[in-house]
């Protein structure tokens, strides 16, 4: 009876906490839809007008093009350096593996702020001052720790011995690779690619320290934005963003089934 | 040993050509480890030979060079009187059965067994039609859009051998096939394949380190060990005149007993036991260690009729009962020997305990010098 | 997301092997690590350790000898705590239910608690601000549910901090306990049950202890953030309630102050540090003691 009450507590604890996650979310959505500029609650009225804004709004545009430039170059990046370091770690090439491994997925263990500071400092001693270029190695490293984790989660899953299963039956090396062991290993890559992505397209406290007036990423941007002059066409990007996301996710779920990347 | 039926067939086969697998001085080692020294190995068209050895001497290094998955340091191998040393795996149209059977999960059965054809770039109706006969012959007809997972272990094990055959290969390899396979649905599959590679004609060699399978299924069997192919033989003769001690204890179970040379003459010479001294065929020189080796079939109980017979006297120890045999232990007199006798009928009232006279002909006594 | 890395379970072999030239190719990504983070890294531990002439510890003297930078510490760590027994108290029960979900409905509610890690932070914590005005809908709540009798100034308060700092940390204390919670054996409740054990008891003596290695998981990925947050606590409360965050921020954009930058960001970095290896060799000791069955 008293197990029952507390699995009903349990189950009540749940819907509560589901309805905590999604207001702040629900709400920005809600409000972007707004007419008026200020967030009463409950909202009035119906427009697209903040969507509008976006357009005219200071550098929204050009900051959400750098940052999905970043994140997307970033993310390649680190996938190809991951993932040839992975397939050496996974096949024992390479001695102390497991050390390899945990180093290059060390960086998501660094407070955020530590890493820009770092990167800001060695940035300034080595003279690199171009703010894209040095925006863009850091990006790979905050994404590393994602590729890794992933890749080399599905690559020790894989059995190798199906490229030479292939390889008996007809195809050449890199063929083999190409129809094996890429199919294998997809639903590792492409969940590892999309938190990767995400990691570099929302971060903050590494691309503070990097940006310049010129060059700002969407989260600075965005910040920007709500301390100074927040309006609803903040509210209208982030609805955009989130919209991105769900479709991202969609996306991966048709290509590959969300279930098989959860699932690694 | 019923499946050795087709064995005079098979040896007139290979003897059309008998070296249509030539393995020659193939060595390799993996940094300080020497897994592979000099082994030669020759296998008749048709053939199907076991190689049968411990775990860890080789047998998948083997199979790896010759499949081309892996280079040897020496050495080369040969199918139909090719040379396929600098070929590569996929130039070599050699089949595999993996151990694990690596069946691709992300294709259904029949995408599987299309796969080699696929890669042949075949037109697809007679893709189409060559894997329905590949899943006619491995009786998997219903199975074609199923996923691999969804199958159980022996499917997966006829899918493997189905996609591996379908190519029409030059040569098959099999490393321990059955190995996860239960005992029951292994004996099972060991006749079905056996049959299945017969029909189709393809000459296979088969990895196990079980000596039951491999005198069961083999035309020959080569028996490996550190390194080399020991003894290659029909399984009758291996195990009935194995060449070396290691294969005598590697293949079937026997009587050993430990003794010194004493001289003799005529092929025949006497050994000092810690049974006493018996007799057995061959010369050694006198004062050099050997064991002696008797099958368990060889001995029977009582005094033998003459000089043709080995007779020592023993304790019987214990009685193991094994449904169509029983088996018998003794106590020798040295601990390092062992004495058992293997009888088709028990004879009422022996039981543990009673010492028993045991003789065996001196021509199947087998010496070796100790190691 | 667990704060364990992922290490690769392929058997291993003992032997030695010889130099493979194919294993150059971890030589890319290691390069790559080694330049552009361990290097940095590094040479921040330098810094901080650097004074007007060379080596000095005075970097550290200056922030642990004054009352001032004592209080942003003790700061941080009030926030990450606070956060954590928040997030636990929240998460445990919803967790626990999430794992008694049946089937489909399981994965789609974990979809859903795992759902708003993939919005942006920023956005998230601009509507929480929308939430916690004069006029939003926490106050509308408060009025109506007759806690308060007129709308309160709830933004830059703790408050509004802390109950931001939950919502946007929930997800990472319940997504480890429901990976622990799924294992365990509903049954093993109700054996506990038939034993004779009343409901408190085999909350502690059973369901607790089977639960405490997400509990660790947990507890030490949400405090490591939350100690370090920065975006969050900025918006919301401001510069009212200064976190080593904050500190660090300012010293590099606006004072140009490295040498306390570099000495809040090394103590920053050996709280994180610290709080993962304690939980990596509480885990460790777990594994040793109960062996997985
Ligand atoms: N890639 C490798 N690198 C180093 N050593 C290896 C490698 N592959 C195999 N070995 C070693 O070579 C020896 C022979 O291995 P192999 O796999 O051929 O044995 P096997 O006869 O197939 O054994 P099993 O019956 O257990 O499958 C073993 O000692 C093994 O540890
Ligand atoms: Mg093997």
């Amino acid at each position: 009876m008293i197990a029952r009450l507390a699995l009903g507590f349990c189950w009540c604890m749940l819907a509560l906490v589901l309805i905590f996650l999604f207001a702040p979310i629900l709400i920005v959505v809600a409000v972007s839809f707004t007419e008026s500029p200020i967030f009463a609650f409950p909202p009035t009225g119906f427009s697209l007008r903040w969507y509008g804004a976006i357009r005219n709004a200071d550098g929204l545009i050009a900051a959400a093009w750098l940052s999905a430039q970043i994140a997307l170059m970033a993310t390649a990046t680190s996938l190809v350096l991951g993932t040839l370091a992975a397939i050496a770690v996974v096949r024992r090439m390479v001695p102390a593996g497991e050390a390899v491994a945990a180093f290059m997925a060390s960086p998501v263990m660094i407070p955020g702020l530590v890493l820009g500071i770092a990167m800001l400092q060695a940035a300034r001693a080595f003279g690199l001052t171009d703010a894209y270029s040095t925006l863009l190695m850091a990006h790979v490293v905050v994404t590393m720790p994602f590729v890794m984790r992933t890749v080399l989660a599905s690559l020790s899953l894989f059995n190798f011995d199906m490229v030479d299963a292939a390889r008996t039956l007809g195809c050449s090396y890199p063929m083999a690779l190409w129809r094996v062991l890429v199919p294998g290993i997809l639903p590792g890559f492409m969940s590892g690619a999309l938190f990767a992505f995400i990691a570099s397209f929302d971060n903050y406290p590494v691309s503070i320290f990097l940006v310049n007036v010129r060059t700002k990423t969407l989260p600075i941007q965005l910040l920007n934005q709500v301390e100074i002059s927040p309006d609803p066409t903040v509210a209208a990007v982030a609805t955009l963003l989130i919209l991105a996301t769900v479709a991202a996710l969609i996306a991966c779920d048709r290509l590959v089934g969300l279930r098989r990347m959860a699932s690694i | 040993m019923s499946l050795s039926a087709g064995l005079a067939e098979a040896v007139s086969e290979a003897r059309v050509d008998p070296d249509y697998l030539r393995i020659e001085k193939v060595s390799k080692r993996f940094g300080s480890t020497t897994v592979l020294s000099d082994l030669d190995l020759a296998v008749g068209r048709g053939e199907f030979v076991s190689l049968l050895g411990p775990s860890g001497c080789g047998k998948t290094t083997l199979l790896r060079i010759v499949a081309g998955m892996l280079a040897p340091e020496r050495g080369q191998v040969a199918v139909g009187g090719r040379n396929l040393t600098r070929v590569q795996t996929h130039r070599r149209n050699i089949g595999v059965v993996f151990q694990n059977y690596a069946l691709f999960p992300h294709l259904t059965v029949a995408e599987n067994i299309a796969f080699g054809l696929r890669a042949q770039r075949l037109p697809a109706a007679l893709i189409g039609e060559r894997v329905k006969e590949a899943l006619a012959m491995v009786r998997l007809e219903d199975f074609a859009d199923r996923r691999i997972l969804a199958l159980s272990g022996g499917q997966q094990q006829r899918v493997a051998v189905a996609r591996a055959t379908v190519v029409k290969p030059a040569l098959l390899l099999l490393d321990e096939p059955f190995s996860s396979l239960d005992r029951k649905l292994r004996e099972t599959m060991q006749i079905e394949l056996r049959h299945l590679l017969r029909d189709l004609d393809i000459t296979s060699i088969f990895v196990t380190h079980d000596q039951d399978e491999a005198l069961v299924m083999s035309d020959r069997i080569a028996v490996m060990n550190a390194g080399r192919i020991e003894h290659l033989d029909t399984p009758a003769r291996v195990y009935a005149r194995p060449n070396s001690l290691f294969v005598m204890e590697f293949v079937g179970q026997s009587t050993r007993l430990g003794g010194t040379a004493a001289g003799g003459e005529h092929g025949s010479m006497a050994i000092d036991t810690g049974q006493g001294r018996l007799r057995a065929p061959g010369s050694f020189m006198a004062g050099s260690a050997v064991v002696l080796g008797i099958r368990p079939e060889a001995i029977e109980l009582g005094e033998g009729p003459g000089d043709a017979f080995n007779t020592v006297r023993a304790r019987l120890r214990d009685i193991v009962f094994f449904g169509a045999r029983t088996m018998l232990y003794f106590e020798p007199a040295n601990p390092a020997d062992r004495i058992l006798v293997d009888l088709a009928r028990l004879p009422g009232g022996l039981a543990p305990g009673a010492t028993v006279t045991l003789r065996w002909p001196v021509a199947e006594t087998l010496v070796f010098p100790a190691p | 997301m667990i704060a364990t890395p992922a290490t690769p379970a392929a058997a291993p072999t003992k032997e030695r092997r010889p130099f493979d030239p194919k294993a150059l190719i971890v030589l890319p990504g290691i390069a790559y690590m080694a330049l552009v983070f361990l290097i940095p890294v590094l040479r921040l531990v330098g810094d901080s350790l650097r004074g007007a002439e060379g080596f000095s510890l005075s970097g550290y003297d200056r922030v642990l000898g004054d009352p001032y930078y004592v209080q942003v510490i003790l700061n941080s760590l009030q926030l990450g705590l606070v956060t954590t027994l928040g997030t636990l108290l929240l998460g445990y029960p919803a967790a626990m239910a999430l794992s008694r979900a049946k089937g489909q409905w399981q994965v789609l509610l974990v979809a859903l608690i795992f759902l708003p890690l993939t919005v942006s932070i920023i956005v998230k914590t601009f509507g929480l601000t929308i939430m916690m005005r004069r006029d939003g809908i926490v106050n509308w709540l408060l009025v109506n549910l007759y806690v308060i009798d007129r709308p309160i100034r709830l933004v830059f308060t703790e408050f509004a901090l802390y109950f931001g700092m939950i919502n946007v940390f929930l997800p990472l204390m319940i997504l480890p306990l429901y990976s622990v919670m799924r294992m365990i054996d509903p049954r093993l409740g109700e054996a506990a049950a038939s034993l004779g054990a009343g409901p408190a008891r085999t909350f502690f003596r059973v369901t607790l202890p089977l639960t405490a290695p997400g509990i660790v998981a947990g507890v030490s990925l949400v405090f490591s953030i939350a100690v370090a947050a920065y975006v969050t606590p900025g918006l919301l409360i401001g510069d009212r309630f200064m976190t080593m965050s904050q500190v660090m921020a300012k010293a590099y954009l606006n004072l140009r102050d490295f040498q306390l930058g570099a000495s809040m960001a090394m103590i920053m970095l050996a709280i994180a540090l610290i709080v993962i290896f304690l939980a990596t060799y509480l885990a460790r000791m777990g594994v040793a003691r109960d062996p997985p069955r």
